[in-house]
């Protein structure tokens, strides 16, 4: 199949896949930021229950495949009594991943800022809010651009497991295999999908790099 | 790290008086009795529906089932440390056509690098299993998996290795070059022997992303972990102890080559590239 034909034929799907990719990225992105900030809070907080199941929830998120959970939340979330739509489950999976490590991000950007700035702003008087206010999360968000920005894109490309299951309409993997089990669709289904992710990666990286140059700080 | 993230979270906080010793155990008994309150719902939803009932998890007391999952954790294994192989070497020379001051060698080399960043392993995995084919290519269900983890983890890798270049001190380069050394020779003799070493424990941590990859192995029907699991279900129809079991395992072999990473990091004073 030439290319011509085949963007006549699935061009407007081709379309509704990338737009349905990035609708889940910006979803499961925003909700597993959010989610990131609650679980870095509970791991500094000084409430040990919740300092350890912040950790467990990382441990546990950042070390699972991303397929063998979607495959959880699809097959046997049903069984314990819970159903949820297909694209749900997909969001939810790729939130569940991504926070985990939005929130190791977090850390290390809280542990790059060192003892002595915190002793310092102690001894000028400083309370634990104003401290966490003025001197924690500003340069904490502000190292934390860079590996968010490389999280974004992975965010774009854990959303891929949702080929996994029968999503309409199907995101850009999905369309792939969609095509490929109907006609020969040949190298240019591939490429095409391959070049929706990586121009929409080099937009998210392009906007990063440019955010963490204003914002940076350097040491 | 997580002796240095511990201090650091104790950091944050004065040494409390007895007033805030009292608030922080009451929120500490709160807490506590919410995360039990948590487990315990958890658990009970698994009762509730039945899936506790001894059907569904006795089968994982014979030998037979954990022979079988360890012949699927093998292929498991196999696929990784192969798809591995590919991308250390693929990922190295990537990285010298990249880091290379020919511009023939280092534009495609960026290029590829790239591609392999941005693209999920799943549609290379369904490239080689779908695409592929139609041009008359046949693979055996190995390579099928094997070769996309390979290529998807190869352009990581590359950056991880530029990194470690990057690493070396430009001292050294220059002091090379004072002494006549050939570019190729430097870059042997003198960058890549410390670059090498600057990336192991980033290697390490890598290597859980090319395991997490090969789970799509079912895709291509090749008997790796999570294809047996499946084969087990429909013998037994104990999906959700099944699945259960197996995340855990995943959970725990990942855990443990991050933990090896972060041990190796921390003896030979390398940071881990992420």
């Amino acid at each position: 199949m030439g290319i011509s034909e085949l963007w006549a034929t699935y061009g407007g799907m081709y379309l509704q896949a990338l737009l349905t990719t990035w609708a889940m990225t910006a979803v499961s992105y925003v909700i597993a930021m959010a989610l990131a900030v609650l679980i870095t809070v509970m791991r500094v907080c000084p409430i040990r229950p919740l300092r350890v199941l912040g950790d467990f929830y990382v441990q546990v998120f950042r070390n699972i495949a991303g397929i063998c959970l979607l495959i959880i939340i699809v097959y046997a979330l049903p069984n314990l009594g819970l159903t949820l739509p297909y694209r749900t489950c997909v969001i939810v999976a790729t939130v569940l991943l991504v926070s985990a490590f939005g929130s190791e991000n977090f850390m290390s950007g809280i542990n790059t800022i060192g003892i002595g700035q915190i002793e310092a702003a102690r001894s000028i008087g400083l309370g634990f809010s104003q401290t966490l206010r003025l001197v924690v999360i500003p340069q904490a968000l502000r190292s934390a651009v860079l590996p968010m920005t490389n999280l974004a894109i992975a965010c774009l490309l854990t959303t891929a497991i949702g080929s996994q299951v029968p999503l309409s309409p199907p995101e850009l993997t999905g369309l792939v295999s969609y095509i490929n089990t109907r006609t020969t669709g040949g190298i240019a289904t591939f490429l095409i999908s391959a070049l929706g992710y990586v121009g929409t990666a080099l937009v998210i990286g392009f906007v990063g790099n440019r955010i963490d140059r204003k914002v940076r700080i350097l040491r | 790290m997580s002796a240095q993230t511990t201090s650091m979270r104790d950091a944050l906080y004065e040494a409390p008086g007895p007033k805030t010793r009292r608030r922080i155990l009451i929120g500490t008994v709160i807490a506590g009795i919410l995360v039990c309150l948590l487990v315990f719902l958890v658990v009970r939803q698994f009762y509730v529906t039945g899936q506790l009932s001894p059907k569904y998890w006795s089968f994982f007391t014979r030998p037979t089932t954990w022979r079988f999952l360890w012949d699927g954790f093998l292929g498991t294994l196999k696929v990784a440390a192969v798809a591995g192989a590919i991308s250390l070497v693929l990922g190295l020379v990537l990285m010298l056509c990249r880091t290379s001051h020919l511009k023939a060698l280092n534009v495609p080399a960026r290029i590829v690098i790239e591609f392999f960043r941005g693209v999920p392993s799943l549609l290379l995995v369904y490239f080689f299993f779908l695409v592929v084919p139609q041009y008359g290519i046949k693979m055996s269900s190995f390579w099928m998996i094997t070769l996309p983890v390979g290529l998807a983890a190869s352009g990581v890798l590359a950056e991880v290795f530029r990194a470690g270049v990057n690493a070396v001190p430009k001292g050294q380069v220059e002091a090379a070059m004072s002494l006549g050394m050939r570019p190729s020779k430097i870059t042997f003799k003198i960058v890549l022997p410390q670059a090498i070493r600057f990336v192991i424990p980033s290697l390490i941590s890598q290597f859980v992303v090319v395991v997490k990859d090969t789970t799509v192995a079912y895709v291509v029907s090749y008997p790796d972990l999570l294809q047996n699991a499946r084969v087990l279900i429909s013998n037994y129809d104990a999906l959700v102890s099944t699945y259960f079991v197996i995340a855990v395992i995943y959970i725990i072999v990942n855990y443990l080559i991050n933990r090896a990473a972060v041990t190796v990091s921390r003896r030979t004073g390398v940071k881990i590239i992420k």
